[in-house]
This record gives C-alpha cells, sequence and structure tokens, in this order.
C-alpha cells in the first residue's frame, strides 16, 4: 500500500471523538505484522508495541498521534430535522451543503441546510448561521426520526479524499489521520531498523475534546520518552503571516515550554543527518496537542512534537502533502533508532 | 532581608521551560542546607528537608520561572516578532528592555498606528536588537527572552522585574535557612512552567505524593488608584489564601495556617482572587487529591517589569511558614 492509498483509508474511516473503534479497526490488520504486541486500552487507545534489542529493563519511546476527529452530535428534533452541535473545534462556517452520516440505530446518509438566501434580510446575509439555524435532514417524517435517531447520536462528516497537484492531498480528518499514516509507515521502518529502546505506537482517542486519551495511555505505559504527532498551520493566501509552515517543506519541530531541549536539539540533529528538512515551530506554552497531556503524566515525561503543515484545519477540505507524512515517519523512526541504550536527557545543569 | 540574595534570584534567567540559569543560582544556595536536593524529569528542583517522625510528607511550592515573549519571526531587516510565555500585557512593555539567554539585548518597540489611542496589539511591537539584517541578528526563532529591570529597595518596599515568583522563592530559601527541627519531611519544590501551564508542580507534586501541599506566591492587591476592589493590600501582612479562580484552598490547611499566625501574633489577610491562580491549584489534583493551600505576598504592578512587594510582608511569610511547620 502507498502512503496514498493509506491516508485514503485512514481519512474515510469514521471516528468522532468518543468513538473511535471503526479507525482502530482499519488500523489494527495495518500494525499487527509489525508489533510484538497490539492492544486496546481501557479508554480506547490503539497501542502496539515493538520491542528493542537493548539489555531489560529497556527503556521505552511512546509515540502518539490522535485518531479521532471532529464531529457533530444531535442535540435535539425539530419537526423532523435534528439539531446539531459540535464534538471538538468542530467550524460551524464550514458546514453548509455538507454531507453527513447520522450515527444512530442504523447508519443514515443527510445532508445539513439551511433556509435558502432568497428568503434572508439582507442583515442575516452577510451573517455566518448560527447553530441553532443548522440542521440535518435525513428525509425521514418525524416520528421516524425520533424512533430511529436517539439524542446524542454522532454525526461525522463525508468528504472523500482528492488529489491536488504536487501531490498534495484534501479531505476530511487529516487533522490527524495524516500522523496516524506516520505513525504507521514509521512502525513498518522500524521493523526493518535495528533500535536499542522499546518503541511504543499510540492512536489516542479524544484528543480534540482535550487530549484525554494521551493522558491516560501515557500513565498506563509511563515511558522514558514520549514524541507526540500533530498536524499544524499550513501557510494559505489569507493567513497573518507568523505561525504558519509551507506545505512540502517538512514536519515542523516544536520549540518552548512543552517539550525537552534536549529532544528538541535530538530531533534537528537527526533530521539534518537524515537530510529531512524540518522547520521549528515557536510553541510558548501549552501546545493545545497530545504531547501536553503527556508531558504532564505521572512525575512528568520528556515529550517532542513533531508537526505536519496542513491548510483549513477543522475545515472537510484539509490540504496537506504527501511528502510531508513520509518525511514525519522517516524522521521519527530514525529518532527511534538513534536512541543508545542508556540515553537519558538531562539538564544543562545536572550533575 | 538578604537583599543580596534577593538581588541575585529576582535577576537571573528563567522564562517557562528555560529555567536553567535561575535552577542552579538556587541549587547552589540549598544545597547545604537540603538532606537531599534534586531535578525532577521537567526540571523542577526539589529539596528535601527530612522531619523528626511520622513520615508525613508536605510540599512548599515556589515557582522558578517567569514571564518573558519568544522569537516568532526575524524579518529580512534584522528585527524580531514575537510571543507571550505566560500573561503579558503590550501595554506593559514598550519601551522596555528584554533579554536573551545569551545576553543579547533588545529594545521592544511599536509599530506606527492610524490610532494610537489604542492598546496596540502584540502583533504590533517588534523586538529591536539593532541588528542591520537578518543574517546579523545575534538571536533565531524560537529563542526566548526576559524583560529587564534592577532590584530597588526604597525603605520598606522593594520594586524590581520577576518578584513574581523569585519572592516566594526567596521565602522558601529563608524558611528552610530558619527552620528547626520539624515533625513532617518538608519537600522545598521550585517547580518549572507555572506561568503557561502549572506543569511542574503538577508533575512533581505526583512524585513526592504529598499529604498536604502549599504554594507561595505572590497576589494581586486592591490598594491602588481604582483598581478592582480586593480585599489585599500591601504591607499588611500575608494573604492566607480563601478561594482563587483556580481553587478554593482546603479549610483545614487555610485555618492551620490562620491558627499559626493568630498563635505567635503576625498580621494576615484573608485572600480571594478573582483573576489569577497558582501552583496549589495543580497540586491538589494530583492523584487521589491533596489537601492543599496558599500563603501570598501582597505585591502591585504583578506582572509588569516593576512589581513591588513589602519587606515586613515577606519577612512575616517566612514567620508564618514557620510556625504553621515547626509548631512549638
Amino acid at each position: 500500500m502507498n502512503t496514498l492509498e493509506l491516508i485514503q483509508q485512514l481519512s474515510a474511516a469514521v471516528g468522532p471523538s468518543g468513538r473511535e473503534a471503526a479507525v482502530s479497526d482499519v488500523l489494527r490488520p495495518l500494525w499487527e505484522p509489525w508489533s510484538d504486541e497490539l492492544r486496546t486500552d481501557a479508554m480506547g487507545n490503539l497501542i502496539a508495541l515493538q520491542r528493542g534489542n537493548g539489555a531489560e529493563p529497556r527503556p521505552a519511546l511512546m509515540s502518539a498521534a490522535h485518531m479521532d476527529e471532529i464531529a457533530l452530535i444531535v442535540t435535539g428534533i425539530e419537526k423532523g430535522f435534528l439539531h446539531v452541535h459540535r464534538i471538538g473545534g468542530t467550524d460551524c462556517r464550514a458546514l453548509l451543503g455538507l454531507e453527513v452520516t447520522v450515527h444512530g440505530q442504523e447508519d443514515l446518509p443527510g445532508i445539513i441546510g439551511t433556509r435558502p438566501p432568497h428568503v434572508l434580510s439582507a442583515d442575516e446575509r452577510g451573517r455566518i448561521v448560527p447553530w441553532e439555524k443548522l440542521f440535518v435532514d435525513v428525509g425521514l417524517p418525524h416520528a421516524e426520526v425520533v424512533a430511529r435517531v436517539p439524542i446524542g447520536a454522532p454525526v461525522s462528516i463525508q468528504r472523500p479524499l482528492i488529489r491536488l497537484q504536487n501531490d498534495l492531498v484534501a479531505g476530511k480528518a487529516l487533522d490527524n489521520r495524516a500522523s496516524v499514516a506516520a505513525l504507521t509507515l514509521a512502525l513498518q521502518q522500524l521493523r526493518r531498523r535495528e533500535h536499542a529502546w522499546d518503541f511504543y505506537a499510540v492512536a489516542t482517542v479524544q484528543e480534540e475534546v482535550g487530549a484525554k486519551g494521551a493522558l491516560t495511555s501515557a500513565f498506563g505505559l509511563n515511558p522514558t520518552l514520549a514524541i507526540a504527532l500533530d498536524v499544524t498551520f499550513g501557510k494559505q493566501a489569507d493567513d497573518n503571516g507568523g505561525g504558519t509552515f509551507p506545505l512540502d517543506k517538512g514536519p515542523t519541530i516544536g520549540i518552548g515550554p512543552n517539550f525537552h531541549p534536549q529532544l528538541v536539539q535530538r530531533l534537528r540533529d537527526v533530521a539534518k543527518s537524515e537530510e529531512i528538512p524540518t522547520a521549528l515551530e515557536p510553541l510558548p506554552g501549552h501546545s493545545g496537542t497530545d504531547a501536553w497531556s503527556i508531558q504532564t503524566a505521572r512525575e512528568g515525561i520528556p515529550c517532542g512534537l513533531l508537526g505536519i503543515p496542513l491548510r483549513y484545519m477543522h475545515q472537510p477540505v484539509e490540504t496537506l502533502a504527501l511528502r510531508d507524512v513520509e518525511r514525519t515517519a522517516r524522521l521519527l523512526a530514525a529518532f527511534t533508532a538513534s536512541l543508545e541504550a542508556d540515553y537519558r536527557p538531562r539538564w544543562e545543569d545536572e550533575q | 532581608m538578604d537583599l543580596e540574595l534577593l538581588t541575585q534570584l529576582t535577576q537571573a534567567f528563567g522564562p517557562p521551560g528555560y529555567e536553567e540559569e535561575i535552577r542552579a543560582v538556587i541549587r547552589e544556595v540549598v544545597t547545604p542546607l537540603a538532606d537531599s536536593v534534586w531535578v525532577d524529569p521537567l526540571g523542577s528542583l526539589v529539596a528535601l528537608k527530612r522531619g523528626t517522625g511520622g513520615g508525613k510528607k508536605t510540599v512548599l511550592a515556589a515557582h522558578m520561572d517567569e514571564i518573558g515573549v519568544m522569537v516568532t519571526y526575524v524579518d529580512e531587516k534584522g528585527y524580531l516578532r514575537f510571543t507571550r510565555m505566560g500573561g503579558i500585557s503590550p501595554l506593559m512593555h514598550i519601551g522596555g528592555r528584554v533579554r536573551f539567554a545569551d545576553g543579547t539585548v533588545g529594545v521592544i518597540s511599536v509599530e506606527r498606528r492610524e490610532d494610537s489611542s489604542k492598546i496596540p496589539a502584540l502583533e504590533q511591537l517588534y523586538i529591536d536588537v539593532g541588528a542591520s539584517s537578518r543574517e546579523d541578528a545575534p538571536v533565531k526563532v524560537g529563542d526566548p527572552a526576559v524583560f529587564m529591570r534592577p532590584l530597588v529597595a526604597q525603605g520598606r518596599r522593594l520594586i524590581s522585574k520577576t518578584l513574581d515568583d523569585r519572592v516566594g522563592c526567596y521565602v522558601l530559601i529563608e524558611t528552610l535557612r530558619r527552620l528547626g527541627p520539624t515533625p513532617d519531611d518538608l519537600y522545598f519544590l521550585f517547580s518549572v512552567q507555572e506561568e503557561v501551564t502549572l506543569s511542574g508542580a503538577r508533575t512533581s507534586a505526583y512524585k513526592i505524593d504529598p499529604d498536604m501541599a502549599l504554594a507561595v506566591d505572590v497576589t494581586m492587591t486592591g490598594d491602588t488608584p481604582k483598581a478592582l476592589p480586593m480585599a489585599v493590600e500591601m504591607g499588611k501582612g500575608p494573604a492566607i489564601k480563601v478561594q482563587d479562580s483556580g481553587m478554593i484552598a482546603h479549610p483545614a490547611v487555610r485555618d492551620l495556617l490562620i491558627a499559626a499566625a493568630e498563635r505567635v501574633g503576625i498580621p494576615y489577610q484573608r485572600e480571594i482572587l478573582l483573576g489569577g491562580s497558582t501552583d496549589a491549584a495543580a497540586m491538589q489534583l494530583v492523584r487521589g487529591g491533596v489537601p492543599s493551600g496558599c500563603v501570598s505576598i501582597p505585591c502591585r504592578y504583578v506582572h509588569s517589569p516593576s512589581e513591588m512587594v513589602d519587606v515586613t510582608d515577606v519577612e512575616q511569610t517566612v514567620a508564618l511558614l514557620s510556625a504553621a511547620l515547626a509548631p512549638a
């Protein structure tokens, strides 16, 4: 399977936060051939272990990519139409005219519509349609909708992946299936490389609602070090300049208090020796990713972050470069293989 | 009052996540005073003073980190754009200076604006290190910097950058210096990253697994012109936390502090802080929960480069902690 096919398969999988089982079902056969152990924990995180060849007790590197996606949830039913609200940071500006799947008693196809422009006042026409004026239509009469769609049913967004020029792809849920794809490729590559450390690949749940799966899986695994993978803001036409990164120029390496300075340096060194282009991404506080949950698990776990630049985050046309996914995988595998059996990050003033 | 120590503490470099310099200063002072000293995985420094028995564990936490800025962009002429590390306001910093870890100094200024009556956004500010081009700039994207301002002692008042929370670190060190034998094992925790996420105190408290936790930090005051009404004044004694926006102090911890203050005759103030919190909020929630409280040093102009505290408040905070931890 090439990277495009992998991303296609992962983007199509349906995994609103809190309901990620269908994504792990897709991942399990992809990870199984490259894992010494594979299991799902109590929260639903999928955890693969690839043992290192160092002496026991071996240090462990955990690498986390969240597999949940932003979505909607049914909050009410009015005259047969569904009221919905967000799960995670879903953007109500980007919902009109979308095709969705309502996960009720059974999956029902639906669409999101609102009143036509003809009947709107001039004032309404210039404004964003608020949540309470957005409806999902599944085409059924009221009584049948009530019978088949329970309040609280998740609603996922449908959008097949398309390929743009220059090996860019656009689609839904690339935040963060792109990183899950990179983690999958890294598992494969690492199988063919010597590595002293144990490597845990974790597809985490519930990142979009507060990085919860990373918190509990980091607590459970208690790794020596961790690298989180997530997407970051890609350069686009109307961005405000700072804090965005060009597509197809390699992953970003997070720098700031969320990350151990020695891991940041080591990631940069490995990238340089592997000829992988990267950019430094200044993140002055809470990174808003799994990296923060992991860093603050137990007594603290030194952490790093790789970011795949992506345009139009949280819209169903998230766009990225396939090569950046591959570069992220290569950097993660090479970083893991570079860890000497006795390596531990130390603070500069530690004796 | 050991002004030499407080000067060293306030002037050492230590934005969140980059606490090496301040940690080295504190480590040198506390090592001869403690039974053991170590650095935790995220960089917090812990000094343990063993108790005389019982084995109960109490944490006293003051954060080493300070607010600062981080470079996000260097333009072709060598000017730097930056983002905040912790809560900084553009209003406080135009015309001020920053210092980078390697000693490079920069001036904070602001673009020309159409409407100069409005407070500029942080994005309109820049740092000038005097470079003539991007290549000539001695700093790069991702480099952190802190504000510059010396310590001045004027009568009973102290004015300096970073009294938040180096004065708390000072109080911990002075308490460690003066305390006689105590029943509890005392963990003096000099935490990292309080200004951004409280992650240092959270993770170190997890490791220590304490029976009680106290933060020592600064708090705001209601005693300046048109201040938000707040029943804490500078110079009226340490403030014992009742509540802030991140935590309700455990009533037993609060009352232990109040009883100690009344027993030895230290004036104190009951503190309710509407905007802000401390390491205690994070320590309270580790593992199965830790009874937590906070002693605050009243401080004017918190998060400006010229914070102001009262010497007597500082000394009485040390006395209050000593009385609470070593009951006669």
